[in-house]
Order: C-alpha cells, then structure tokens, then sequence
C-alpha cells in the first residue's frame, strides 16, 4: 500500500506542482508601465478639432536646463511629469515662440505597480491654471495614471 | 462576499448532515488527526525574510470524508532598490478533505485524495518607505500600516501514508484562486498569508505534514 500510495501518484503529484510553479514563475524585472504623466491634446477653439502645434518648448519652472520638449516640431499631444514631493506644479510652455505658465494643482497617492516595478505615485487634478488668456485648459481625466489616456484639452 | 462564505459554510454543513457510514466489511475506527506543516519552518532556513507556521485538524465523517480546519501565521519581508514591504498574519481554511481509495485499502490508515478549501487570511502590511523617480529627481514616499481581510478557495491533491503506528507523513500540492484580495486599487498585497501571491488570481502552494493520528472508541 505504502508503494502504490509514494510512488506513481507521488511522482504525478510531484510533476503536476513542478508544471504550475514553472508556468507561475513571473519573469525577472520591471516589464509594466511605470511612467505617470498628465496627457493631453491641443484643440482649436470654435471647432474643437485637434490642430498641430508648430513648435513646442516645455520645461519645469526652474528646470530650463532639463526640458521635456525642447522645439519639437508639428505636436498634436503632449505628456507632463508632475511633481509627487509637492502639491502644485509649475511649467513654462512655448507654444510657437510664446510663453506660457501653467500650473497644476493636485493631490498625489502612492500606487503599486508590481513586485518587480514597486511603487510609484498617481495624481488627482483639482485645478489647472494659466496665464495667457487666448488659452484655455479643460480637465478632461482628474485621475494621473500610467495608462494612456487624454487627462487635458488645451485649446488654443 | 457574504453569500460566497454562505455557500461554503452550507456545503460543509450538509456534507456533514448527509454523510453515511460506508458499508464495510473492515471495521476502522473513527479518528481525530491533528498535525503540522514543516515545509515552511524548513524554508525559513533558506529565506530568513519568510517565516510560516500551520497547523492541521481533521475530524473522520465516515470512511472517505473528513472535516479539515487548517490555521497558520505569516511573518513576510521583502525589500529591493526601491521599496520594501512588510507582512504579517493570521489564516484559516475549513473544508473537507475526500479520500478516493476504498476503505479496504486505505484502512483508515492511507489517503489518496483531493480536499476542497475555503480560505480566509487576515494581515497588517505596510510599505515604511519607497523611492519613485521622474523629471523632478526623487521622492521619497511610504505607505502606512492597515489592516486587511481577503478570501480564497482552493482545491489540494495529495496523499497521506501512515510511517509507524498513529504516526503519517503526507503532503498535498495546493491550488488557489483569489476572491477577495482586501485591498483597494492603488495597493495590493505581494504576498497573503495562507494563500501566496496577493498580486496574482491563482496562487499555488506545497505542504508536507507530519499528522498524529489519534483513533476514536466509535468505528466509521
């Protein structure tokens, strides 16, 4: 008896937990989406189509040095770290040569990617503010995640 | 949730209510077997960072079914460049183990079978700090302790043979789906005590048992 019951169902046993632990097995690094940014596209205001924008310089106040798009060319979008040691944010955004300050207001939440990625933080917009008046920008997604999703218009 | 814990609950109440004496030309006695695992303090010597204790109770319905509660604790580390977690507490699973061979050959004293499981963990994690970098440079953040309770059921294959005289080895291959993981979205669970990784719908497992088993006046 003690041979029926160790040895073949004992081998069956033993390949069937082998078989789920190497399918189990979840591969080594970081393979998820970790970036979080503010998504956002630029519309033309009366039509509400998405337009292009010839030229786009955007950079954190502060941080002319290290620029997130340094005059790139023909943008219909545009992605925004924002800042999670603090509760608002400040960019400086030239829109063909001309500047704007945008701020934004939110609250952050730490989130869990994975066990290899660990943690990151998500954001919730309150508010989005800006200084030149001929552009308007519209909460579309309060909530800042890694997926890719449109959070702001920005209508110029 | 609730109905879910209902359900269970029923199926162990009236497989207990419905059970017959099978009829057996071998009188075996009814018996209690109480016992322990020993693959998780035996992998704690190979990862200091996971501590696991269980237990195991099962009491004879008749000769191919028994009621089977297991309890255990989790004492789980994890830490890497950008984060560390921390895990402890508490699990319990009730089912009913259905031994498949006949009474004449497992003579009260052999199992070859399958149990069914259901599966409740309660754990305190807590993330005391993890590092996130961006454009800005690096923030430092952490996430507090708090409390939570996730469900599961699981089905276990496995055998059991007896070494001496009231004294059986077995182990049992274990396969578990997650109900109810606790948390919310932003923050999952890497491991569960009782059940595996939290991060994870399906979680298998091993167990090795050493079981006293202590036979009863009253035959099956």
């Amino acid at each position: 008896m003690k041979q029926i019951i160790t040895g073949p169902a004992s081998r069956f046993i033993i390949a069937i937990f082998v078989i789920i632990r190497i399918f189990s097995c979840t591969p080594q690094g970081c393979l998820e989406e970790s970036d979080v940014r503010v998504r956002g596209s630029f519309y033309q205001t009366g039509t509400g189509k998405i337009r292009k924008v010839d030229s786009i310089t955007l950079f954190g106040m502060g941080i002319d040095t290290l620029k997130i798009y340094d005059r790139v060319q023909n943008v219909t979008s545009i992605s925004i770290p924002l800042n999670a040691g603090s509760d608002t944010c400040t960019f400086i955004m030239k829109l063909d040569g001309i500047a704007d300050t945008v701020t934004f207001i939110y609250k952050t939440v730490p989130h869990f990617i994975s066990k290899e990625c660990g943690y990151t933080f998500f954001h919730n917009i309150e508010k989005v503010t800006n200084t030149r008046q001929e552009i308007d920008f519209l909460i579309d997604n309060r909530y800042i995640s890694t997926a890719n999703e449109e959070n702001i218009r920005i209508f110029l | 949730m609730k109905r879910i814990s209902a359900y269970f609950f029923s199926l162990f109440i009236l497989s207990g209510i419905c059970s017959t004496s099978a009829q057996d030309s071998i009188s075996i006695r009814r018996s209690v077997k109480i016992g322990a695992d020993i693959f998780g303090p035996a992998y704690y010597f190979t990862d200091r960072n996971i501590f696991a204790a269980e237990g195991f109770f099962s009491f004879d319905i008749d000769t191919a079914r028994a009621v089977v509660v297991e309890a255990g604790y989790l004492d789980y580390k994890y830490s890497q460049y950008n984060y560390t977690y921390l895990n402890k507490g508490f699990f319990m699973r009730m089912g009913i183990d259905f031994n498949l061979l006949q009474p004449e050959t497992s003579m009260g004293k052999y199992y070859a079978g399958i149990g069914l499981r259901y599966g409740i963990s309660g754990f305190r994690s807590e993330v005391p700090s993890f590092k996130d970098d961006n454009y800005w440079g690096t923030v430092y953040g952490s996430v507090p302790p708090d409390t939570y309770l996730a469900h599961f059921v699981e089905a276990s294959p496995g055998i059991r043979t007896e070494l001496f005289r009231n004294f059986i080895i077995g182990w049992s291959v274990r396969l578990r789906i997650l109900i109810w993981s606790g948390t919310g979205k932003d923050n999952k669970s890497i491991y569960i005590p009782g059940y595996g990784n939290g991060t994870r719908s399906f979680s298998p497992g091993i167990n090795y048992y050493l079981i006293w088993n202590i036979p009863l006046r009253k035959p099956l």
